[in-house]
């Protein structure tokens, strides 16, 4: 009983920064812009966040600060694709490798300086009971992805500020010529992007490992990038994808630990396991159906009103 | 005064060459003042970055020798992305063909013969295009999408070293690294100015953007490259099939990128080590783009990027400068470019009494 509860738990943990970061990119996907930039918009929020937490302790205010940073990296990114038109993939390409860069070189000084764990939202008594603690046992940032799934759908599906970011991305120049502005609305979305995608960074020392390393994400911004396409730019497929891949990630810890046939395979192929997972989810999505049908049109086309 | 953006009827080919050269000026100025901002000697740090390794002619071998593999996987992804395909794992694929010449090396042990390191390479380049053989599988059977998976592959093939060298590949006299051993001399690739660390690699380097060059302008295949990236339907028109340019771009960047990485195992380390991984297949990227996709210019582009890698290790130990400063100089050289493109094809015009409807 306790391993199952142990086990959601740390499952949860590490499906919680994924989820969050490829909830950003959903909107900022449907709104038709590729933003590639989510492992370095992390990294960036991994930091900021850490640093958050070292000097204040206030782990809000440590989330807010990977938001923050997240926003301001999606920044560098929505000039350069939006006003200046560049190229969306290559852009994005740069805000990772800038993003290792800058987290790297801002992190330097904190090394082997532990941080306190972001504590548990609800009151201990009311997580006692083990079964309990798989409702009440988490942090804010566990139940703020949930929040933000039924919102962003909300938002996408119920509202007019929904409908015109999907317009925009189905066909910028219908939208541009019935009076929306194209960019301000993928301006909007790449910035609230990059604050999902630096909140999520900064579940990392917050949630995970209370340390500072360099590229802790381990590529978990790639990943969440594959999740928009595997879950076809729905929400909800969002959470359950997120959710999968925590338990391969889960799969490896207990595998160690829980002895028997499983602990015989290489530690290393665990740890490459959720990429091969991606790939493999990614084939079988796209053997169902074809998985580009529900792809926002303009997705990745540039767009410039002045044509 | 109000200045407002106008599409050029073509493609500014002067542009397409003062933008490459701006964005690394750029990056030094704008370089030197962020990092002066953030507590540092910014003028020191672009001088060591940027200029030392060019004044200190001892510094010139260490160029060389990190040139060589950005220029391999850099003219192999100009291929690529000039045929629109998006091969991002060309660091996998150096890994793998680093690991495929590492077998041979090993299988070899203690062997002597000119045709040892001539197999190795062969594996090597075999080995970086069966992995880029993947996602091109992937992306022409199925439609997925090549970013994700190269990509996903380089995570796994680190893994990958990791447990070859800790498990079935281990130095059984390492005491306890995790390492191959050292590779005997026949698997060595050799230097080829005596004194130097300048191995083989150099000139294959050169070699590889000079073929490459010559294949792209002057060839069918070079011009179904170009065709297919510029405009795909057309290009289904005249007769070019899209999945055989996907097929062609993935296995020519897969294998150059292989080829980077024998030579990098034979040449500087000898021996796999957890430190093989060197971000040369990430750094490429931005050798192409710099390059401007040109195997010439991905020449020149791959000696800068080498500069800032030579540079940064110098920053490092004379004004304390930390590693990762590199990187950010590095992002910085493809932010700018990648801003600078807008000029190629556009021009800035001036606004003269015109109401705000440019605005808009």
């Amino acid at each position: 009983m306790d391993i199952y509860i142990a086990i959601i738990v740390t499952l949860v943990g590490a499906a919680t920064p994924i989820l969050i970061a490829a909830l950003g990119e959903l909107v900022v996907e449907k709104s038709g812009v590729l933003n590639l930039g989510v492992e370095g918009m992390m990294l960036v929020g991994a930091i900021a966040g850490f640093a958050g937490q070292f000097y204040t302790g206030n782990p809000y205010f440590a989330l807010l600060c990977g938001a923050f940073a997240g926003a301001a990296s999606s920044l560098i990114f929505g000039f350069l694709t939006l006003s200046l038109s560049a190229n969306q993939t290559a852009t994005g390409l740069a805000l990772t490798i800038f993003g290792t860069g800058f987290s790297a070189l801002a992190g330097a000084p904190f090394s082997a300086r532990p941080v306190q764990l972001m504590r548990p939202l609800f009151p201990a008594e009311l997580a006692t009971h083990p079964v309990w603690r798989v409702v009440f046992g988490y942090s804010f940032p566990v139940y703020f992805s949930f929040f933000m799934v039924v919102a962003i759908w909300w938002f996408l599906h119920r509202t007019r500020s929904g409908l015109t970011l999907r317009a925009v991305g189905e066909n910028d120049v219908s939208a541009h010529s019935i009076g929306y502005s194209v960019q301000g609305v993928r301006y909007a979305a790449v910035l609230f992007g990059g604050a999902m995608a630096g909140i999520a960074g900064a579940c990392f020392p917050l949630l995970l490992t209370p340390q500072w390393a360099e590229r802790m994400t381990a590529g978990r911004g790639w990943i969440a990038v594959a999740l928009v396409v595997f879950a076809s730019w729905k929400p909800f497929r969002l959470l359950a994808g997120a959710y999968l891949f925590g338990l391969v990630m889960t799969m490896e810890l207990y595998a160690k630990a829980g002895g028997g046939p499983l602990s015989a395979i290489p530690s290393e192929l665990w740890a490459a396991l959720p990429y091969l997972a991606t790939i493999i989810v990614l084939v079988l999505i796209s053997i169902r159906r074809d998985a580009t049908s529900n792809a926002p049109a303009c997705l990745g086309k540039p767009f410039l009103p002045s044509n | 005064m109000q200045f407002r953006l106008e599409k050029r009827p073509e493609p500014s080919r002067l542009m397409l060459y003062v933008t490459p050269v701006a964005a690394v000026l750029l990056t030094m100025i704008i370089g030197a003042i962020i990092f002066s901002l953030i507590g540092y000697d910014g003028i020191g740090a672009v001088r060591e970055i940027f200029l030392t390794p060019l004044t200190n002619a001892y510094k010139w071998q260490d160029l060389g020798v990190k040139a060589a593999p950005l220029i391999i996987i850099g003219v192999g992804l100009s291929v690529a992305y000039r045929a629109n395909v998006w091969n991002i794992g060309a660091e996998g694929q150096y890994i793998i063909g680093g690991l495929a010449g590492t077998w041979v090396a090993l299988a070899t042990y203690g062997m002597t013969g000119p045709w040892i390191l001539p197999l190795m390479i062969l594996a090597g380049v075999v080995g970086g295009m069966l992995y880029a053989a993947i996602p091109a599988l992937l992306r022409t059977r199925l439609n997925v999408n090549e970013i994700l998976t190269s990509l996903m592959l380089t995570y796994a093939s680190v893994q990958l070293i990791y447990y070859l060298i800790r498990a079935p590949w281990k130095d059984p006299m390492g005491m306890g690294f995790p390492q191959t051993r050292l590779f005997s001399e026949a698997a060595r690739l050799p230097t080829i100015i005596p004194g130097t660390i300048v191995h083989l690699g150099v000139p294959i380097a050169i070699l590889v953007a000079l073929v490459a060059w010559f294949i792209m302008t002057r060839s069918v295949f070079g011009y179904q490259m170009r065709a297919v990236g510029a405009a795909p339907h057309a290009a289904r028109y005249g007769g070019f099939s899209e999945n055989k340019t996907i097929w062609l771009a993935m296995l020519v960047s897969g294998a150059l990128a292989g080829l980077a990485g024998v030579l990098e195992v034979a040449g500087p380390f000898q021996r796999m080590v957890p430190g093989f991984p060197t971000n040369y297949g990430f750094t490429a990227i931005i050798v192409a783009f710099l390059g401007r996709l040109n195997p010439l210019g991905v020449i020149l582009a791959g000696i800068v990027m080498a500069i800032t890698f030579v540079g940064g290790e110098v920053a490092q130990t004379t004004i304390g400068l930390p590693n990762a400063a590199t990187g950010i100089f590095q992002a910085m050289v493809l932010f700018f470019l990648l801003a600078g493109d807008i000029l190629v094809r556009y021009r800035l015009k001036r606004v003269v009494n015109q109401p705000a409807a440019g605005a808009a």
